[in-house]
């Protein structure tokens, strides 16, 4: 199954997400954990821990430096680039804001 | 009253982290303190509108402001700040104006873009807009640090970053104070909500540094949430509602500070 979580600010979403992804995986689901927020802290939610989150390397910034630039697939991509989180849930950072924009 | 000196303030946060409050609340204490305010609302959530009190418009009314220009939008000839205000700001209690770029109706993405992009314009035209010169401004921007990223608030010389006592606020208000810091002349200050006395210092720690103001926890701020009202309205003496008068005269001796030394 493919699970998408939205809403209003701070209600929960990046709360919910991890929850729901570390129970998924411990009642035997393979789970594929993608935080696509620019402000990425699903990491804290699955219990990856603060430090870690904040300075997990994003599949944006391995893109742009040719890290993973010879995966012949996005699956493949993932597979090379994600974190390892709790209970077997692969997670994935797209992309991190952390500097001004110079345009 | 003597005019008081103008602020000019940007408030960023994590989501849900209370900016949209304490922008509201600060704009109509400030009001109250004798400021003309203009009140910026750069979030296409209704958050300020609340927190402000003022009437819900439904309408992205902003986008009648421009028109098409090969892909994008420009404001119409005659439109600056001083026109977009008069005509599409909304006046909440204690003549405190509201400028909005707009919340989206359902109605498909047209207006709302239409919108944000005449928004876009009138704000990076304000810091140079004689007729704004004694106003102060509030702006309550989007979640995260996107929007302190691209610059939503060309006009301020003074961030504000909400930060609750928890550890993704913490890492969130931390990257947006690296940005805003990483501009020369903006000065950056940390705001505190909902935290407890003993929050507080492990939050202080959690950041690495002091914060300029800590708003409590307050019940008060939730049931006007509620009932719809603003905090000011409705809980006009209540622990937060107070914490932020606090706070806008502390930015008003700082920003007189400033001036000072310069
Ligand atoms: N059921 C709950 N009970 C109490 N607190 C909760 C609950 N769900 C979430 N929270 C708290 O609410 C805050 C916001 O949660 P979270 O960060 O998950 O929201 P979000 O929607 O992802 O926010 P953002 O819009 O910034 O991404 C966090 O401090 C979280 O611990
Ligand atoms: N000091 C406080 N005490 C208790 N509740 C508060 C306090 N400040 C804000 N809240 C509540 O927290 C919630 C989020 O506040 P608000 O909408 O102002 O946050 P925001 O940062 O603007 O969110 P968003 O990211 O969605 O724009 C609201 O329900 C509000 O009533
Ligand atoms: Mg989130
Ligand atoms: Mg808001």
């Amino acid at each position: 199954m493919k699970i998408i979580v939205a809403g209003k600010g701070g209600v929960g979403k990046t709360t919910i997400s991890g929850t729901i992804a570390r129970s998924l995986a411990r009642s035997g689901h393979s789970v594929l954990a993608l935080d696509a927020d620019n402000n990425p802290m699903l990491g804290i939610s699955l219990g990856v821990g603060p430090e870690r989150t904040d300075e997990l390397g994003t599949l944006r910034q391995a893109l742009e430096s040719g890290e993973v630039a010879h995966q012949p697939s996005t699956a493949g991509a993932i597979e090379t680039f994600g974190t390892d989180a709790p209970d077997g849930v692969r997670l994935v950072v797209l992309s991190r804001i952390d500097r001004a924009d110079p345009g | 009253m003597a005019p008081a000196m103008p602020l000019r303030i940007a408030v960023a946060g994590k989501g849900g982290a209370g900016k949209s409050m304490i922008a509201g609340t600060m704009a109509r204490a400030l009001a109250r303190r004798g400021h003309s305010v203009l009140a910026l609302g750069t979030d296409a959530m209704p958050g300020l509108t609340h927190s402000l009190g003022a009437p819900p418009s439904l309408e992205p009314a902003l986008a009648e402001a421009v028109e098409p220009d090969g892909r994008r939008w420009r404001l119409k000839k005659g439109i600056g700040p001083v026109r977009a205000v008069q005509r599409y700001a909304t006046t909440a209690p204690d003549g405190v104006r509201l400028l909005d770029c707009g919340t989206p109706t359902g109605r498909g993405a047209d207006p709302v873009y239409a919108s944000i992009s005449a928004f876009a314009q009138v704000i990076r035209r304000l810091e140079d807009a004689n007729a704004f010169r004694d106003w102060t401004l509030v702006g309550d921007l989007a979640a995260g640090p996107e929007p302190a990223a691209v610059n939503w608030a060309p006009y301020a010389d003074t961030w504000l970053v909400v930060v609750e006592p928890t550890w993704k606020s913490v890492l969130t208000a931390r990257r947006i104070a690296r940005i805003t810091r990483s501009r020369a002349g903006k000065s950056t200050l940390l705001v505190m909500n909902k935290a407890s006395e003993s929050g507080l210092r492990a939050a202080e720690q959690m950041l690495g540094e002091r914060v300029f103001a800590s708003i409590p926890a307050d019940g008060a701020v939730i049931d006007a949430d509620r009932a719809g009202v603003a905090p000011i309205d409705h809980s006009p003496s209540s622990p937060a509602v107070h914490a932020i008068e606090r706070l806008v005269e502390a930015l008003e001796r700082a920003s007189i500070d400033r001036m000072v030394k310069s």
